[in-house]
């Protein structure tokens, strides 16, 4: 039972400066996690990965985690 | 000559003493105001560690604020900032009816949280189980 978490709590728009919650839709090495993990609706996916992408242009998030190697 | 509202975050040279950020900081507000711009907030939220090294850096410290200005203002205010070395790097953002309405949010504190629900699934996981 997938659905969107944004859809549901009625976000309108993504902030790049929530990094917390941008943190919940990547994987341990910075990347966007696919809808098919996460359940986020097409209209959140395209508004969270520019919130990704802003937020990595200012060093809010990294472009490449290095966790493992 | 219509005006918009913006955000605008930049990040200043870490290198400067503390009143050097707030020269900075004071040069910008009133550069932005010199072009038409009025200023509704100014956050700074100082010195902050980045998530990867930007020019040899570690960390910068980070201002982040809202105006009103007219759109041609931004093009003359950005091509200022980038002539200058004190400042690494910032981002525009013009706002949209989405995220006026998220701003109005955001000044009530009134953003939803999105993980809000997750304990609600727990709850009805468990419940399947049973």
């Amino acid at each position: 039972m997938k659905q969107c978490k944004f859809t549901r709590a009625g976000v309108e728009y993504i902030d790049y400066k929530d990094t917390d919650t941008l943190q919940r839709f990547t994987n341990d090495q910075g990347k966007i996690l696919p809808r098919r993990v996460t359940g986020t609706s097409a209209k959140h996916q395209r508004q969270l990965t520019t919130a990704v992408k802003r937020a990595r242009f200012l060093a809010l998030m990294p472009y490449v985690d290095e966790n493992i190697r | 000559m219509s005006k918009n509202y913006y955000e605008f975050t930049y990040i200043i040279n870490p290198v400067l003493e503390d009143d050097q950020f707030k020269e900075v900081v004071d040069k910008v507000s009133k550069l932005i105001e010199s072009n038409g711009g009025e200023i509704e907030e100014v956050d700074e939220w100082g010195l902050r560690q980045f998530a990867y090294e930007m020019d040899k850096k570690g960390s910068g410290y980070y201002v982040n604020m809202y105006f009103t200005a007219p759109a041609e203002a931004i093009a003359s205010v950005e091509r200022q900032l980038r002539i200058d070395d004190n400042i690494m790097r910032y981002l525009t953002l013009k706002y949209d009816a989405k995220m006026l309405r998220h701003r109005e949010l955001q000044k009530k504190n009134e953003v939803p949280d999105i993980f809000a629900y997750e304990e609600e699934d727990d709850d009805n996981n468990d419940e399947n189980d049973d």
